[in-house]
């Protein structure tokens, strides 16, 4: 820390330009200080076959993301944040304009070396690496999330963000820091947009909600974010209500474990994660069961990523993911539905992308995926059935934030 | 014997490269006179920097100032002082600024503006070049990370 006689000697030498900046504007001494941020990302994606976010075999624009935020720091042990986004992405996303979170932060604990604090309100859900800020491209490694996020597979409204309570703490140990969030969310509805992709019902009417969530995440950061290690938990059920007259009920359970690993070196980071997913279903018709089933399908990926230069970045990926880890090969399925594809419960992407950001607003993205299997396909999105296994998909993205 | 050329012209652009960071000169912390004296160490600057702590000791809240990320100068200062990487503070703070569980370091354009911000907004903080640095200081490649002390901590 600097002396006082030099912090009074540069006072003097500097009274003359500060003069300046206060006349330019100072910000009132002790009001609170508040932030505006905001992001806008367009894609382009097109498929040599089959359909992914829009109708991207013939080049599609369906794809598009933007969101505005305030945040307000009342005391340094209080704030107030709230997010507007919209995204359209196909039929996984419609666009519509949404609340992404409105919270109240108080931080009960805050010194150096630990921090605590409750936040209330529409709160995001810490899971892995990405999942806070899925749709802001500036915090992903590529346009498109590893399919442990499951982006164009159903699970983004269950786990993304939601109404609750969500308890966080720091703890600084030497060369580790560790981290906790936790939280839990209260019963809440899924908008009829996504109730179409998760249920087929024939056409009969349905009500679904989630009930019973909560996640938790512990992550260990080393040698001011050198490694990074984290384990998230996630388990959310969702319930399946018709009107009496039908009868139909049903519950589906979700659970996610997601371990992450990263390595941050001065122009390379390696990452890795893995998720278990184990799916519990059971639906009832006149109060009689006609269906249990336990799934678990599992989804993980190694990614490198390697800043060129400070505008250039380049991206690898190998990516894997199968809807049911003890039929990997989805053979067993294919024995048991007759003229299904085995192919449909896989799904191998290799990704090669690259990041160009001319400045701190603006970023470009490109990114090429060789993908065998369907499994990240959606049904509506792809009326007659994959075209073929073996695709290609190119997406692009051009984005701003401030 | 064909490998040498290439070789000299690798060494060649390495030194070039060098170079080209001379003009990065070590950082040193600016503090608006408001702030009281307290222990600038490594421990308390990644938790000012990663806007984790939010307040001094005797109150009054902490106001961040920060040079582009691209700027060399921030790169020396988050090596040298933080430990840390620029790129890895700035995705700490963009996840918290699109979470809503922070505020990001106000970014300034050039020294002038920092030393003038810093000296006129109470609480602030911020770091400016300092003259005369070490040799070795001078070619950032070789700055081990988290291992140079500056004196003035």
């Amino acid at each position: 820390m600097r002396s006082a006689e030099s912090q009074a000697h540069r006072r003097r030498k500097q009274r003359a330009i500060v003069m300046v900046a206060c006349l330019v504007g100072c910000a009132p001494a002790a009001a609170a200080e508040y932030q505006f941020h905001g992001y806008a990302a367009q894609g382009f994606v097109y498929t040599t076959e089959n359909n992914f976010f829009g109708e991207s075999s013939d080049g599609s624009t369906d794809y598009y993301e933007a969101g505005l935020n305030a945040s307000v720091q009342l005391r340094p042990d209080l704030m107030l944040a709230g997010q507007a986004a919209i995204r359209d992405a196909g039929i996984s996303d419609d666009g519509t304009l949404r609340l992404d979170y409105a919270l109240a932060d108080y931080r009960f604990l805050a010194n150096v070396d630990s921090s605590a604090g409750v936040r209330i309100g529409k709160v995001k859900n810490a899971m892995g690496f990405y999942n806070e800020t899925r749709d802001v491209i500036f915090t992903r490694p590529g346009v498109l999330l590893p399919s442990v996020y499951s982006d164009n597979q159903n699970q983004r409204s269950l786990v993304f963000t939601a109404p609750g309570a969500q308890l966080y703490g720091n703890r600084t140990l030497g060369r580790h820091e560790w981290s906790f969030t936790g939280t839990a969310n209260v019963d809440r509805n899924v908008r009829k947009s996504d109730e179409r992709l998760l249920i087929d019902l024939g056409g009969l009417p349905f009500d679904l909600r989630i009930k019973d969530s909560w996640n938790a995440q512990i992550m260990d950061s080393l040698d001011g974010g050198m490694w990074q290690f984290g384990v998230s938990y996630f388990f959310g059920r969702f319930t399946l209500a018709t009107p009496d007259a039908i009868g139909i009920a049903g519950t589906f359970d979700v659970g996610l474990t997601l371990f992450s690993a990263r390595y941050n070196a001065e122009r390379f980071s390696l990452t890795a994660e893995y998720v278990l997913n184990p799916n519990t279903n059971r639906v009832t018709a006149g109060g009689i069961e006609i269906l249990r089933s336990r799934l678990v399908a599992e989804r993980s990926y190694l990614q490198g990523e390697y800043r060129l230069t400070p505008q250039w970045a380049l991206m690898a990926r190998l990516d894997a993911a199968f809807s049911d880890r003890d039929d990997r090969s989805g053979r067993g399925f294919a024995a048991a539905n007759p003229g299904a594809d085995r192919k449909s419960r896989q799904s191998r992407d290799v990704t090669l992308g690259v990041n160009w950001r001319p400045d701190e607003h603006w970023g470009v993205w490109g990114e090429y995926h060789w993908i065998d299997g369907t499994a990240s396909l959606q049904p509506l999105e792809n009326p007659n059935g994959p075209s073929d296994n073996r695709w290609s998909l190119l997406m692009l993205m051009a984005a701003y934030k401030f | 014997m064909r490998i040498k050329p290439a070789l000299l012209g690798i060494v060649a652009l390495l030194l070039t490269g060098a170079c080209g960071q001379l003009r990065a000169q070590t950082a040193e912390i600016i503090v608006n006179p408001t702030v009281e004296q307290v222990p600038l160490d490594r421990e308390r600057l990644r938790a000012i920097f990663t806007m984790r702590l939010k307040a001094w000791p005797n109150g009054p809240p902490i106001r961040v100032f920060v040079l582009p990320d691209n700027d060399p100068l921030s790169d020396r200062f988050y090596r040298e002082r933080l430990g840390m990487y620029s790129y890895v503070l700035r995705s700490l703070w963009d996840r918290m600024v699109f979470t809503g569980t922070g505020l990001a370091p106000t970014v300034v354009r050039s020294e002038e503006e920092m030393r003038a911000l810093v000296q006129a907004t109470p609480g602030a903080i911020g770091y400016v070049s300092k003259e005369g640095g070490a040799w070795y200081l001078r070619f950032p490649r070789h700055v081990p990370l988290a291992h140079v002390e500056s004196p003035h901590s």
